[in-house]
């Protein structure tokens, strides 16, 4: 090449991480904030529960209002009530105050979103960094089973298992569990091959070759060195993931597989659509708040990547 | 899933051989039928393998008859033998999975729990699914690529905005709730359309005492539901693509070459934008097929999904397992597609 | 008196970053006398490429050509509609890119690239351009052209498909080539060929040359006339042989100074102390103070003008008449 030294090297800015620089792009983005704004209000929703409710879980209004379980048959005058001041969402055909089994579905919706995801996630980062940096014949075995399992039509299987789970065992209380171990069982091959792309990419950069040459082992390079790099593809992932798996179990508990056990946004939105023509307000808020949180998610998810972006990194 | 863009997976790794000739762009036909069967072959262990799993699922959780009458106390475990005699699960598995499979080879998928041969309830109900699948990915794809473009082109415009944000509402709201809004409204409410199935039940009802007029009528809804769902992912993703590419240099050295906008937009960025969208579409037709349940209940539409919905509640294993067998086929056949398509739009991935 | 073919005067071009304002190019003038091969120099950053790009005006967003008069063949380019600009592109001037693997499009042969540019230039049919294609393989030495122009950009070698970029860029005869680093990204060995079968299409289609590079051993190569540019702004300019063999800008001096050449005798390898410029908040003064070891307090609060020393001989330092510059070309 030319001349060597009429090139300085180009330094960075002062003492700026690549998170701190992350996070300034990330404000910048509007949508992205508005994003985080709309998780972290539902999140809070869904931590306060109860503070903020108006009536217990699952509780017939007309009965009593301080009801701490599901109560008989509600009386007449509590079924189907249009949004008012007593009910700022009105009340379903129950009888339940939509309001309150909002705030308590969120917590479900999280659980089943952030679990799903880290099981998928941590899955699919292992397969893809090993696949990705060894190579070979280890790549090869493990990227078929990757095809295998993608070509699955994984939500007709789901529906399979849920269906034979609360068969068995009616009374479970595990059953959103099983949901977060399914989604994130089947959800991993289309991350994992992303991040095993990502890790092809990444792994023929100089100090990785150099870290290999002077003899350092393969899981330390792949924990110390790989990792980091591909930890930005992993967290945009993860977001989307999240988005992705909430509106499955809205989809699972729709079509009446979910959870009866659990109160779920998904369950409510199928209670509702049984009798929609009387009281649509019980199926207009739990899809409002699906598609709000799951676009919080998208939002997120997005602004992330363009922040995290490596390449505009500088 | 909005995973797509830059990052899109790696085409399953495909190695082809074809020759070299003085038309590129033109596929030999040689050489194609060759790839096919070479990629059908691959297929045949994968085939297998994956009826292997969904057979082991389903037995993991124990006897299907028992399963499947759980509960119901009327029968007694005479009759559940008899039962099991005649659909030959008191065999061993493995000799039952034999059976299955050849049976499966001469599209005989055996018999539902319910009476009546699986593959008649699955070849009427396939028919359905593949008619709203196959027009909703082809509207969305002729409505979205525009759009997209134009979203890239007019970027941060107040349309562009519009579109962008209508999209990502798309892509995050539940379908089930947008197509019981969708009923409520343009069924209900306007009584526009009809609230369900695919046909009028009595011919007296009609669309202009029509039966394909009718049927046509009966399909508006559910299309337009679908569509938009499909649509609005990939409308966000053929725009994040042009953008992508319309960075890159080679954009740049033709414009200084002095293209026009036109040609270097619709030749040069369109076809290296198309990369990424393929694979997505690929990947997401798989998903597509195995999505239709909820569409096809809340529309009860008579389509593969509902009948999957309905007999997986009463737990009907053989055609349970009919059907999942029959859209992993067909996702298999779509991925084919798509590494076809892709080989062609993108000649690096062609080895010669 | 040779004529003038390109004249530029007082270009700003600056780029609207979420980080600030980048004046990339902050009032640079130069020419380019017909027949002559001019030089650009400077390290990464000073606005070489961004200087060439705003002559074709195709500067990409978030920049923008803010002011200053570009002449050519007796138009202002600045004040043309896009439709002209579009037909001075690729025909009456053409640019080479820096990097060819990245500047042909992947998806396209190499032949369905060149005759593109063929027939929206001058009207010809696939076939005839297609023709015309082979022939300007031919001409910028590609072996087997006719094999060649059916291949796909990622079949073939930087050399090659830089050659190709160039086939592209001298396609319709321009007037004026601007070559931006062709050969930087290319293998020492091969980049002598380049730099030969540039010269060699220069004489045959009687062009001009703009040659932007970093490398002063090109420069001392190939042109005829150098512009010294740092940060954005002119700081030295002259006939090769002046600004060679007497620079008057400390910063000529250190470019020079720091080329590894054999045939000289040297004690070490100096090099250019300090950092590139920050952009977005250049250096008061001259902007090249922090890292001149001739600094004084003026050169921190005036900015120095672009004076004469010779006939055709500019620099802008405040001491440019009293400093003795070494160069290695003389000492």
């Amino acid at each position: 090449m030319a001349s060597l030294s009429s090139r300085p090297r180009k330094r960075r800015g002062s003492g700026v991480s690549q998170w701190e620089l992350a996070w300034r792009r990330l404000k910048m983005n509007k949508a992205a904030l508005a994003g985080l704004v709309i998780v972290g209000v539902i999140g809070v929703m869904a931590l306060l529960d109860r503070l903020i409710a108006l009536y217990p879980p699952n509780c017939n209004v007309g009965t009593n209002p301080n009801c701490p379980n599901p109560g008989p048959k509600p009386d007449v005058w509590a079924i189907g009530i249009p949004p008012s001041w007593s009910f700022p969402f009105g009340t379903n055909l129950a009888g339940q105050d939509v309001y309150s089994q909002i705030v308590y579905g969120a917590r479900a919706a999280f659980l089943v979103g952030i679990g799903a995801t880290a099981i998928a996630l941590a899955i699919a980062t292992l397969i893809g960094l090993v696949a990705g940096y060894f190579g070979g014949w280890v790549d090869n075995v493990l990227m078929r089973l990757t095809e295998v399992v993608l070509v699955l039509p994984f939500f007709l299987i789901l529906l399979v298992f849920l269906r034979i789970l609360f068969t068995l065992s009616p009374g479970a209380s595990g059953g959103l569990l099983v949901i977060i171990l399914v989604i994130g069982a089947f959800s991993w091959p289309g991350p994992a091959r992303i991040i095993r792309g990502e890790v092809l990419r990444v792994r023929e950069f100089e100090y990785i070759v150099a870290s290999r040459q002077i003899g350092a082992s393969g899981f330390r390079i792949l924990f110390r060195h790989l990792f980091p790099n591909t930890l930005h593809i992993i967290i945009v992932l993860s977001t989307l993931q999240i988005a992705g798996s909430i509106l499955t179990e809205a989809a699972v508990s729709f079509l009446g597989f979910g959870d009866p056990n659990s109160i779920t946004w998904g369950r409510q939105l199928a209670d509702a659509s049984e009798a929609v023509k009387q009281a649509w307000w019980a199926g207009l808020a739990p899809g409002i708040f699906i598609t709000l949180l799951v676009m919080g998610f998208n939002l997120l998810g997005n602004g992330l990547r363009d922040a995290l972006d490596p390449r505009l990194r500088e | 899933m909005l995973g797509g863009r830059r990052y899109g997976p790696a085409p399953s790794d495909s190695r082809w051989f074809w020759v070299r000739n003085s038309e590129p762009g033109v596929l030999c036909l040689v050489s194609l039928v060759k790839y096919v069967v070479r990629r059908s072959l691959y297929l045949i262990p994968v085939f297998l393998g994956i009826t292997l799993l969904v057979f082991s699922i389903e037995r993991l959780a124990g006897d299907p008859v028992q399963i499947a009458t759980f509960g119901n106390t009327h029968i007694t475990e005479e009759q559940r033998q008899k039962i099991r005699q005649y659909y030959g699960l008191d065999k061993p598995v493995y000799l039952q999975y034999l059976h299955w499979l050849s049976e499966l080879l001469v599209l005989n998928l055996g018999d539902s729990f319910s009476g009546g041969s699986v593959s008649n309830l699955v070849g009427q109900g396939i028919l359905a699914t593949l008619e709203l699948q196959l027009l909703g990915l082809f509207l969305s794809l002729v409505i979205a690529i525009p759009i997209g473009i134009y979203s890239a082109k007019r970027r941060y415009s107040v349309l562009d905005v519009t579109l962008s944000s209508s999209a990502l509402v798309g892509t995050s709201i539940p379908i089930s709730f947008m197509g019981i809004a969708f009923i409520l409204i343009f069924g209900y409410y306007l009584n526009l359309f009809p609230s369900g199935g695919a046909q009028s039940t009595i011919q007296s009802q009609y669309l202009y005492g029509n039966v394909f007029l009718d049927q046509l009528w009966h399909l508006t809804l559910p299309t337009l539901v679908y569509t938009f769902a499909i649509l609005a992912p990939i409308v966000l993703l053929v725009r994040s693509s042009m953008l992508e590419v319309l960075r890159q240099d080679y954009i740049l050295a033709a414009r200084a070459s002095g293209l026009g906008d036109r040609a270097i937009l619709y030749k040069h960025a369109l076809r290296n934008a198309l990369i990424p969208i393929v694979t997505y579409v690929g990947l997401y037709f798989g998903g597509l097929l195995a999505g239709a349940p909820v569409t096809e209940t809340v529309f009860n539409w008579p389509g593969v999904g509902a009948l999957f919905v309905v007999k997986t509640n009463v737990l009907d294993f053989p055609v349970i397992q009919g059907v999942v067998v029959l859209i992993t086929l067909m996702t298999l056949v779509a991925n084919l597609v798509t590494d076809l398509t892709y080989a062609y739009i993108d000649p690096r991935i062609r080895i010669d | 008196m040779a004529e003038t073919l390109l004249r530029v005067e007082g270009l700003r071009t600056y780029f609207y970053t979420w980080a600030g304002v980048v004046k990339a190019v902050d009032g640079v003038s130069l020419h380019v006398d017909k027949g002559e091969t001019l030089g650009i120099v400077g390290e990464s950053g000073s606005g070489k490429t961004v200087t060439a790009l705003s002559i074709m005006r195709i500067v990409p967003a978030p920049g923008k050509i803010i002011e200053g008069k570009i002449e050519f063949q007796r138009k202002n380019l600045l004040a043309e509609s896009e439709e002209e600009m579009r037909k001075l592109r690729g025909r009456e001037i053409g640019y080479i890119f820096q990097d060819p693997t990245s500047t042909l499009d992947p998806v396209y042969t190499v032949g369905e690239q060149l005759s593109e540019v063929l027939v929206r230039h001058q009207n010809l049919d696939k076939k005839s351009a297609m023709d015309r294609a082979v022939e300007l393989l031919r001409i910028v030495e590609i072996p087997d052209p006719e094999i060649r122009i059916n291949q796909y950009p990622h079949q073939l070698s930087g050399g090659t498909k830089q050659r190709i970029a160039i086939a592209r860029a001298i396609c319709c005869s321009p007037s004026l080539l601007l070559a931006d680093e062709p050969t930087t990204a290319l293998d020492v060995t091969i980049q002598a060929q380049i730099l030969e079968t540039l010269k060699g299409l220069k004489d045959r289609f009687n062009m001009s040359m703009v040659l932007i590079t970093h490398d002063m051993g090109i420069v001392a190569e190939t042109c005829d006339r150098v512009v010294i540019l740092y940060a954005g702004q002119v700081y030295e300019t002259g006939t090769t042989e002046q600004v060679f063999e007497n620079p008057k800008h400390p910063y000529t001096e250190a470019l020079l100074t720091s080329v590894p050449h054999l045939a000289l005798k040297r004690e070490r390898l100096s090099v250019i102390q300090g950092n590139i410029p920050n952009l977005i908040e250049p250096p008061s003064g001259c902007r090249f103070h922090p890292r001149c070891k001739y600094a004084q307090q003026i050169c921190i609060d005036k900015v120095p003008e672009l004076e004469p020393m010779e006939e055709g001989h500019l620099a802008a330092c405040h001491f440019a008449r009293e400093l003795k510059l070494k160069s290695p070309v003389t000492s």
